[in-house]
Parts: C-alpha cells; structure tokens; sequence
C-alpha cells in the first residue's frame, strides 16, 4: 500500500474518529513510523475534525473550567490553603486533645496502680502472718500429737506391764503426816520390777525426798527415791526378790541408806 | 497570555504526565469546545452537556495513565471517553424515560428518527463550514464522529455499500479542511 493508497482508503479518518479496528489502528501505527507525510495528514484530519465540532453555538459556562481545576487542582489551588490550615488546626487541635487524655489516662493509671500495690502489699503481710500462725499451729499441733502418741505407747507399755499376770498390786495406807493418802506398788513376782503410782501423794517437804523400801525377811531393802517432778503414777523402782511388804518414808534428798522410822508414812503389805 | 503558547501532542503529553496544570489549561482552552460539540450532539440539554464535559476531563486527568501514544491519537482517546460518557449519560436517562412511556421498539425508532431529524435541521448552527457540507456527508460524518459508528456500521445502518461510506466520510471531511479532493491529489 503507498501512501495515496493508504490517504485515499479512508483508514486515516477511522484512525482518528476512533472508529478503527485495532488492527487497522496497528497498520497506521506502523505506516506513520515510515511516512511522515501520513502524520501531518492525520494531525489536519484531526484538525479539521476539532474545528467542526468546535463549531457549536452552544457556548460552555465558564464555571465548568474553575469547577474541573477544583477538583483537580483543589491542593493547589488559591481556595485550598484556607481549608488546609482549618484542617491543620483542627488536627493540632485534636493531637493535643490526644496528648492530654493520654496523659491523664497515664496518670489515673499510675495512681490506681499505685493504690494496688499498696492494697496487695497489705494482703500480702496479713497472708504472711496467716500463714505463719497456720505453721506454728501446726507445729504445735504435730508436738501435741507427737506428745500424744509418746504417751499412748507409754500407756500402753504401762497396760503391758500392768496386765501380765505375775504383777501384784499393792495397796500402801498412810500414817501419821499421810494418815488419809494412798499410794500403789505394783510388783512383778516373776521379774522383780517395781512401779510406783504416787499421784495421790502430796508434795514432799522442802529439801526432802519420798523414800521407797522393800521389807525384804523383815528388813527394809532401799529400792529408790521418788520423783514426783517425773512421772508420779508410774515410777520405775529398782527390782526387789522375795518383798513381803513395801513402805515409804520422808528422808533428806537424794535418800538415806537407813529408814527413819519415825517419819515413815506408808506401809503395805504383799 | 497574549503570546499564545502550542505544543504538540508529544510535548502535551509530558506535560499532562507531570501533572502540570497549565497542561490542564491548554488541554481545556483547545480541546473543550471540540469535545462539548460532540457530547452536546448526543445529549439533550446544556446543562447534562455539562456535565459530561466535567466528568469527561475529570477522567481523562485522573486517568491518563491509561493513554498509551502507540494505541492512537491523544485527542482520539479523549473523543472516545467524551463519546462513551456522553452516551451513558442519555442510556441513563433513556432507561427512565423508558421505562415510563416507552417500548424498546419504539426507543430505537425514536433514535432512527433522530437522526434523521438532525439531518433536517440544522441546529448544531455550523455556520460556514456546515453550509458547505452536502446534507449526506454531514449525516455520515455525525454518526462516525458523535455516535462512533464504524464505516461497516454506517454501511448496514444507511443501506449504503462500505466502499461509498469510506469515500463519503473522507469527502466530507476533505469538505471540512477546505480542500477538494482534486485539491488535495494535486
């Protein structure tokens, strides 16, 4: 196709009232590269095309160009700074409200925190002095039950030895200071042990000393002094063969080889 | 502003592409009227027309990044986005109407008579140039350059043969840059 061919076809005038197929618009594309002439061509098509349409008598309003640029331009525009500052100081103004109910929000939280603390720390002594009563009542509730198990196995081997057969008790009557007081021997025939059971005796004199003696063929046998700050119901004496009768006297502390008669205050006989 | 300024379409589109603003003016001051001609043409009132022509250079500015220089003239792209807006606009507006009164029939007879209307009077009131272009040629010159019609389709429309459309539509516009055709083969 030369280029009279392609001016004379018609195509150019599609090409620039946009009525072209794609492929015709491709063609023009590539002849324009080549023909310089098919440009100026195009450009007084288009030219001519402008001033006819152009030709209206109809006048546009000028307002139309002003609203365009407005909304195009508005950040540019003369009329814009205004608005810009407002929004500007509007949004300082709204920073600052931030700031400041940020910072109080701050402070609030600091106090209330502050608050916390102290209520926490508080809670925390009173469970601490809890928990500390809580372990000393159990302290002194596993001594009590540590007491009570030592004495229940004490009571026990008591019973044990109360209930063997060979045991003979003894029944002391008072006389003289101790004319209404008791007391009890308990005696193993077979193993010669000896308890005494002095709860029902009062307090020794100062400086003196319950004294228990065996009466063994007629002569008192010394088989211990008597403790009362002890154990008073079930005192261990030493063993004793062949005891016929037991009796107590009130000697100086510590015991005395020989009874003093005339201060003896218990007597029983097996 | 009294020494007039022109580029040519490279240099506008450089301009148009750094978003100048005087590449918005000048594009406006040169192009406006063509293009308020076209959509004023297709649609009913100065005011849509308007309109159109706002939302048309709204839209050739925000979206010229869609423009591509290989695809075609640069006024071509903003005749066709003034075309299509101002076709849209009367489709809308025809919707209404439409649904009101009229069947779709009866739309498209209407529009045929529209046409032939157009050629009848000649209200577009092109003064000089217009008076020179045989009632034909400005009927197939309306329809490819304000309604868009293809040559093929003015052929089936018109009942005419293409290769008549193609010599007509260059005719009249040989007519329109005042030149004959004779002129121009010289």
């Amino acid at each position: 196709m030369n280029v009279n061919e392609v001016i004379s076809s018609g195509l150019l005038e599609s090409y620039v009232l946009g009525t072209a197929s794609a492929w015709e618009t491709d063609l023009v594309n590539d002849l324009c590269k080549k023909n310089p002439l098919l440009i100026k061509e195009i450009e007084s098509i288009e030219e001519a095309l402008i001033k006819y349409s152009s030709q209206s008598t109809a006048t546009i309003n000028s307002e139309v160009k002003n609203k365009i640029e407005v909304k195009l331009f508005s950040a540019h525009d003369q009329q814009a700074p205004k608005e810009a500052t407002i929004l500007a100081l509007k949004d300082q103004n709204k920073t600052v409200r931030l700031y400041k109910l940020g910072i109080a929000a701050s402070v609030i939280f600091i106090i209330t925190s502050v608050v916390y603390i102290f209520s926490l720390q508080e809670r925390l002594n009173k469970t601490g002095d809890k928990l500390a009563d809580v372990t000393s009542s159990k302290i002194s509730a596993e001594e009590e039950l540590k007491a009570q198990q030592t004495s229940l196995i004490v009571l026990n081997s008591k019973l044990q030895i109360l209930s063997d057969p060979k045991i003979k008790t003894i029944g002391l009557k008072g006389m003289n200071s101790l004319a209404s007081k008791s007391a009890l021997v308990h005696w193993n025939s077979a193993t010669n042990e000896v308890y005494f059971n002095a709860s029902a005796l009062p307090s020794s004199p100062t400086n003196k000393q319950y004294q228990l003696w065996a009466i063994v063929d007629g002569k008192p046998v010394d088989i211990g002094v008597i403790d009362l700050e002890s154990d008073s119901t079930f005192q261990k004496m030493k063993a004793v063969k062949n005891a016929q009768g037991f009796a107590v006297t009130i000697e100086k502390t510590g015991g005395s080889n020989a009874p003093t008669m005339d201060t003896m205050c218990l007597l029983g006989n097996v | 502003m009294a020494k007039k300024q022109t580029y040519n379409q490279d240099e506008l589109i450089i301009l148009i592409r750094e978003r100048n603003q005087k590449a918005f003016t000048y594009l406006y001051d040169n192009y406006s009227k063509a293009l308020f001609g076209v959509i004023n043409s297709i649609v009913n009132s100065q005011e849509e027309a308007e309109d159109v022509l706002q939302n048309t250079f709204i839209k050739i500015w925000n979206n010229f990044a869609s423009y591509e220089e290989a695809k075609g003239r640069l006024y071509t792209w903003m005749l066709n986005i003034a075309r299509n807006m101002a076709i849209d606009s009367t489709r809308s507006k025809h919707e209404k109407i439409k649904t009101k009164i009229q069947s779709t029939n009866d739309t498209v007879y209407q529009k045929n008579n529209l046409f032939v209307d157009d050629t009848a009077h000649e209200s577009i009131g092109l003064k000089t140039i217009l008076n020179s272009l045989k009632e034909e040629h400005k009927l197939i010159i309306d329809l490819a350059y304000f309604e868009g019609y293809t040559q093929e389709e003015i052929s089936k429309r018109l009942n005419i043969p293409l290769g008549t459309v193609k010599t007509k539509v260059r005719q009249a516009i040989l007519t329109l840059r005042g030149l004959t055709k004779t002129e121009f083969l010289q």
